[in-house]
Parts: C-alpha cells; structure tokens; sequence
C-alpha cells in the first residue's frame, strides 16, 4: 500500500508536477508551488495533505483542470496567511482536525491513503450530512466555499470551466440553451 | 478682486455637475476636493481578471477590522481589495452616534466621491412628490413644482446617459432615453403575472446611467457603451457608466475654465456681514496641514448632505452664531435617507432551457411606486419602489451538496431561476433627524466629528411591514415557488447612501434654508446643490435630481452674475 504522501505525489506528478500548478500569467497572485508533501506558509504538510485530497475529490480534473491541477490547496494557504484573521485561522485548523477524524473513522484507516472510490465514498457520505443538519460540519461546508470559490478564481476554473469572459460586449437577455 | 468667479466644494455627483455648467457658462471655477486624485489609468480595476485578484478579492479580515468597520459593515459587497481605496478608513474618519441611534455614514473621499461608486440607478422625482408635504400638510411644501425641474432633467440626462425605458408613468416621468437592458424571459413573464393581478403595479427595466447608444458628445468625451462586464464598482474604463471623473469633470475640463484642486478640505466660509455675501473658503490641506483661503463672487456646496450641513455649522459669525444662512435652525436636520429591509425571492420554473449572455450591471427590474398614487389608500404614508431581477442562479460559492464532476460541473450549468426584489422606502423628514457638530471630538485635521441622531418614524416601520407583504404576493401572483422573505429589518439609516434634507429648500426663510433655486436665503450668493436642498425624499434614488437641480442652479447663478447681481 503506498503511503499517503507517495500517493498524493503520484497525483502531482500525474499532472505535470508541482512546479507549473501556480502559473497563470503575469499578474496572477503569489500562491506559492505547494507540493502536498510539503508545508506551505500556513498549513503544515498533514494539513497541505488533507486538502490537496479533498479539493481533488470535490473538483477533480475532467475534460479541464481540477483543484488539484491548479493548486487550490496553495491558494487556500495564501488566503489563510494573508487574509484570514487568527480566529479564522484557529477555526479552520479545528474544522480540518474533525474532518481528518470523521474521514479516517469512515474508511477504518487514514483516509489520505485509502483507494480513489473508498475516498469518495467516505467524503460524499460526510458531505451528505454537512448539508443534511450537521451543524459539527459547518467547518468543512466553509472549507468547500473556500476551495470551490478558489478554484473559479483561476483562469482554468473561470476560462475553461466556466466559459467566463472578460468583455462581454453586449447583453443578451434570452440565449437558449443547447441541448447537446 | 476674487481668486474665481466660483468655487465648488466638492467634485462628485452634484459638484461635477455645479463644475460644468458654471464653466460652460464661462466663469472661472475653483473645485475643492477633499480627497487625493484618482487617475483612472493607475487607479480604476476594472480590467483585473478574477485570477488578478488575490485572496478571493477580499481585504484582510484585520484590516477590515481596523480600518473599515463601519464602512464594511454597510456595503460589504462593494469592498473589496481592488476597490477599498474607493472607500474612507473609518479610523482616519470617524464620526458619532447619538445614545440609543445608529447611522451609516458611508463615503468616499477622492476625486468625483462617490459618483465612482453608486449603483446607477436613475429615476426623476415627479409631482407626486413635490406636491407631497403640501398634500399631507407635512414639514413645509417644495418652493417647485415638476414643470420647474423638467428641461432640467432633460439636459442633464440627455449629457449623462441613461438607459431605459419609456413607460409613460406619472409617478415616474420617462427620462431622456438610450435602450435599456432588456428583461430575462423569467422577468417577462413576472412583468405579465405581476401587471394582470395588480393593475396599478408595473415592472419595468431598471433605469440606470449606463451607455447603450452613446452620443456624438459622449464619444468626444472619451466614453464608449456599456460592455456588459458588472465591474463598476472597480471603475470603469470605458467610462460607460455616468460619474463626475467619466463625464463632467471632463467636460468642465476641457472648457479651460476649471481649476481642481486635490487635498483641500474646506473648513468654514467667510462671509462678510456689511455686503451679506460670502467671500470665500478656508481650507486646510490633507497632507501638509497648511491653511489657505479661496475667494470667489459665488460659493456652491456640494461636499455631500452631510459635510455641507457641518462646513455651515462651522462658519459661524456675530450676524450667524448658529452656522452660516442658518437662520432658520434648520441647518443638519431633517436628515433623510431611502429605507429598506423588505425584501423576498422565489423560483420561477419554465424557463430552464434558457439562460443569458453578459453580466447586466445594476439590477434588472424596477417595480415603480403603486401605493397613495390618487389619495391615502394604505396604512401609511407615501411609498416604495422595488428593485430586483430574474437570472438563472449559478450555483457560485460551493453551498451545495455533493461532489466530484457532477458538482464541478453543476457551476456552468444554468440552474433554476431565481427572482429577488427588495424595496427601496421614502422616510419622512423629521426635523429631530439630524447632525450636529460633537461638542469636543475633533478629527486628525481639528474639524469637529459629526454626530447623528436619527430614528425612523412609525410610518418607515409600518411601510416596510407592508412592503413585505406585498413583495411576497406579487411572486405569488408570478407562480414563484419556495418563496422566501426576510423577516422586515430596516437597514440602518444611511446605508442606502441617499442623504437628503440637512438643508431643504422652501419659500419661508423662517423654516427652510434655501429657496427654489437652492440659493440660500440669507446669503444670495451661497448655493447648495447636494442632498442637502431636498424638501422631502422621494422613494427614487435621487442623484439624477441633484444633478439636475445643480444644473438648473449653476445657470441661475451664472445669469446674476451676468446681470451684476452678485
């Protein structure tokens, strides 16, 4: 069984390494090149871990770029150290410890290195209940807010997924909407 | 010998307004601008992509917490990182609330104020409301009447661009019109249930300072039409939405007659009492600390409803120990403001084969006042306008369930229509609604900090209960589905950022500060053209009617001038 760090490396690697994920133009913002091994600036390696892999099931790589392809998990840290007050900070550091603990109790194991469907499995499940009545999960439905709004932040999420374009140039009040 | 022909204080909605027509006119003018220059080349960000924008666009939450509590608290959602310059520190410009009160005082200090910030929407007043206090025997009736302002509204709308539609309501006069942003199908069709179930009630386009057809004068401007990018609130290259920075400033520019000067905030007025005229301002500068003085044969206030009412309170004389053409102690009260707080949406089915092109800026529908339109016929007085639109909700924000690609994808597939509205209130003036100078708080500069002291009557309460009621039985009426609304909660006052009234207009100098022509009546040669003059509130957002009272103004000024009167 590949440890939890070999796995999310061969994830890395499988898109091109960790190197290209923050490159998006000449303005783009400082997200660091995180590697899920490695600890960012605010998020230790366990943590960089955990979110690399939930961001990757949330938002995974299909016909475009995933979470993981563009480096949510970096530009969460950035927005941790740079945004986010210290109670926010404490906050999100407690909602990650209870999601590791509910996610690691669903698969008997640790859910970082468990097989893609058991991952699924596991996370669709606690996400269910997050938006069911689990108030305790509030912290992870925060945690996605964060990773999918980052995600349509990126020219792949916003140009290539969401088909977001800078000037429009003219409103059009009924298009309808292609089947195919 | 005056320095000027005029000065105005203040370069924003009105000012820049005051600004042009004066300098057409072809007197010499001084504006004073509180705040730093906005280049709009270094300054707006309105070409930033959203992978341009760190940290989600958001500003710290410590610098939040420090330096803009009160104005982050009031329009979250306009501040962002790349528009906080647009907005005051509250730490570098505090102000007061009186015990048991609470105020928005939400501003921008730069050039053109907050004309770079509003939300453009753009309706005339009408005699429903000119005629309102005189009908209800309220507060003191307007010294004008609708015929007077009307050539006026159309020269201004006819400069700034507006679209819209015409409609041909008497409550809400058709303005000067470019092609207004056409309605969603789901809007069409509460258009057709909410005006068959309520024949009284009309949904409408949202009327708002945007270029659709510019004109040979706005091409020569430098402004193009609106590119459908809902980026305002960052600026707008293009200068296809109307501010003071995009149109009249340029305008008065380019006449060679304005000089503008940055950094300057006026303290007081100097008025000499053997001739009864103003003479001048004392400014202070922001940055240096540095006093000077600025003559001129005619003064025009715009620095905003608030800041005029203190910039007179300060001026103070042996003939005005009250505040400058104060006779009538009514100088900062009165204070008004839209109210809201009821608010309700639902989803409309049928229309899920269809979605939209473009980001339409400001809103997409108006629903114009219905209620009191032929007599009191509701439990309250005046009325209400609603602002709202249809679109098909994204599912932005990750707050719903699942993942994996179905969730991805579900963020670019056009979902369920969702149709919102919220209204927009008259509030009553009240001549205990005020602001005064603090007795012993001072700002960074000496000047006195404002204090408010401003509560809603009973009737902004029993108006918005209403309002309520009425939101929800026009969705009903549209066939909306899981219709929610808010329980009435009325926004503080102020945070609808339409300050009214500190110095009204009326045709007694015992009751009122200013006559028709916002000429104050104690001191001919003072105008003031901002909120300020305003007799009663409307329900309409009013910069439309500043602008146009501030025009109409200008060019009566500038006919005394000619005429050697002042």
């Amino acid at each position: 069984m590949k440890t939890r760090r070999e796995f999310i490396q061969g994830l890395i690697l499988s898109v091109g390494g960790a190197a290209t994920l923050s490159a998006c133009g000449d303005n783009a913002p400082a997200v660091m090149a995180t590697a899920p091994n490695n600890p960012g600036r605010f998020y230790t390696s366990d943590e960089m871990l955990l979110v690399n892999r939930v961001a990757d099931l949330i938002i995974p790589e299909t016909e475009t770029p995933g979470a993981l392809q563009v480096n949510v998990a970096g530009y969460l840290d950035g927005l941790m150290t740079d945004w986010a007050s210290a109670q926010t900070q404490e906050e999100h550091r407690l909602a990650l410890i209870r999601l590791r603990v509910d996610l690691d109790a669903a698969v008997s194991g640790e859910f970082v290195s468990v097989s893609q469907a058991d991952a699924e499995a596991a996370l669709a499940a606690l996400d269910a209940r997050a938006f069911e009545s689990d108030q305790s999960l509030q912290g992870y439905r925060t945690l996605k807010g964060w990773i999918t709004q980052a995600y349509f932040a990126t020219e792949a999420g916003a140009v290539q997924e969401l088909k977001w374009v800078a000037l429009p140039g003219r409103w059009d009040a009924s298009v309808d909407i292609n089947p195919a | 010998m005056a320095d000027f022909d005029a000065i105005v204080v203040g370069s924003g909605m009105s000012g820049g307004m005051s600004a042009k027509e004066l300098t057409e006119r072809g007197l010499k003018v001084l504006v004073l601008e509180r705040g730093p220059e906005i280049i709009p080349e270094r300054d707006y960000t309105d070409n930033l992509n959203p992978w341009e924008k760190p940290n989600l666009d958001s500003v710290p939450q410590d610098e939040i917490a420090e330096h803009y509590p009160r104005q982050y608290g009031g329009v979250a959602y306009a501040i962002k990182e790349s528009t906080k310059h647009f907005w005051v520190k509250d730490s570098e410009h505090p102000y007061e609330e009186a015990e048991g009160t609470t105020y928005d005082w939400l501003r921008g200090y730069h050039t053109a104020g907050r004309s770079i910030m509003w939300s453009r929407q753009t309706y005339r007043l009408s005699d429903l409301d000119f005629g309102a206090n005189q009908r209800e025997g309220h507060a003191i009736d307007w010294p004008i009447r609708y015929a007077d302002i009307e050539p006026w509204y159309k020269k201004v709308e006819t400069f700034v661009g507006i679209s819209g539609s015409a409609e041909g309501l008497p409550q809400l006069p058709d303005s000067v019109f470019q092609p207004a942003f056409e309605l969603t199908d789901a809007e069409k069709s509460l258009k057709a249930s909410v005006e068959g179930a309520f024949p009284e009630r009309n949904v409408i386009p949202a009327r708002i300072a945007h270029l659709t057809d510019a004109t040979e004068e706005q091409k020569e401007l430098g402004r193009s039409n609106c590119q459908v990018r809902n980026h305002c609130h960052q600026g707008c290259s293009f200068k296809a939405y109307f501010s003071s920075l995009n149109a009249t400033l340029p305008a008065a520019e380019r006449t060679g007659n304005m000089t503008l000067v940055h950094n300057a905030i006026v303290q007081s007025v100097e008025y000499d009492a053997a001739t009864n005229r103003v003479s001048g301002v004392r400014v202070i500068d922001a940055l240096t600390n540095e006093k000077r003085t600025y003559t001129a044969k005619v003064l025009f206030l715009n620095a905003s409803t608030i800041a005029s009412a203190m910039i007179l309170l300060q001026s103070k004389s042996e003939t005005f120990p009250n505040g400058l053409a104060n006779h009538s102690d009514q100088v900062g009260r009165n204070l008004m403001d839209h109210v809201s707080g009821a608010n309700a949406s639902g989803y409309l089915s049928g229309f899920d084969n269809k979605t939209t092109f473009g980001r339409r800026p400001s809103g997409g529908i108006y629903i114009p006042r219905y209620a009191n339109l032929d007599g009191q016929d509701k439990p309250y007085r005046r009325g209400f306008g609603f602002q709202g639109g249809a679109t098909s909700v994204g599912n932005a924000g990750g707050q719903i369930p699942g993942i994996g690609r179905a969730f991805k994808e579900a963020h670019r597939m056009p979902s369920a229509w969702r149709i919102g509205i919220g209204a927009f209130g008259e509030q009553l003036s009240n001549p205990d609604n005020r602001v005064t100078l603090h007795a012993s708080k001072r700002d960074k500069w000496g000047n006195p900090l404002a204090l408010f002291n401003v509560k809603y009557s009973d009737n902004e309460y029993t108006m918005l209960q209403e309002a309520s009621k009425d939101a929800v039985a026009m969705l009903e009426a549209a066939g909306c589905t899981n219709i929610t609304a808010t329980d009435v909660n009325l926004t503080k006052p102020g945070n609808r950022i339409h300050e009214m009234g500190s110095a009204r207009m009326g045709r007694d100098r015992d009751t009122s500060v200013l006559n028709g022509w916002c000429q104050a009546h104690d001191v001919p040669n003072l105008f003031i053209t901002d909120g300020s003059f305003m007799t009663s509130a409307g329900c309409q957002n009013p910069s439309l009617t500043y602008m146009a009272f501030s025009a109409r103004a200008a060019n009566y000024a500038a006919d005394l001038i000619e005429e050697g009167v002042l």
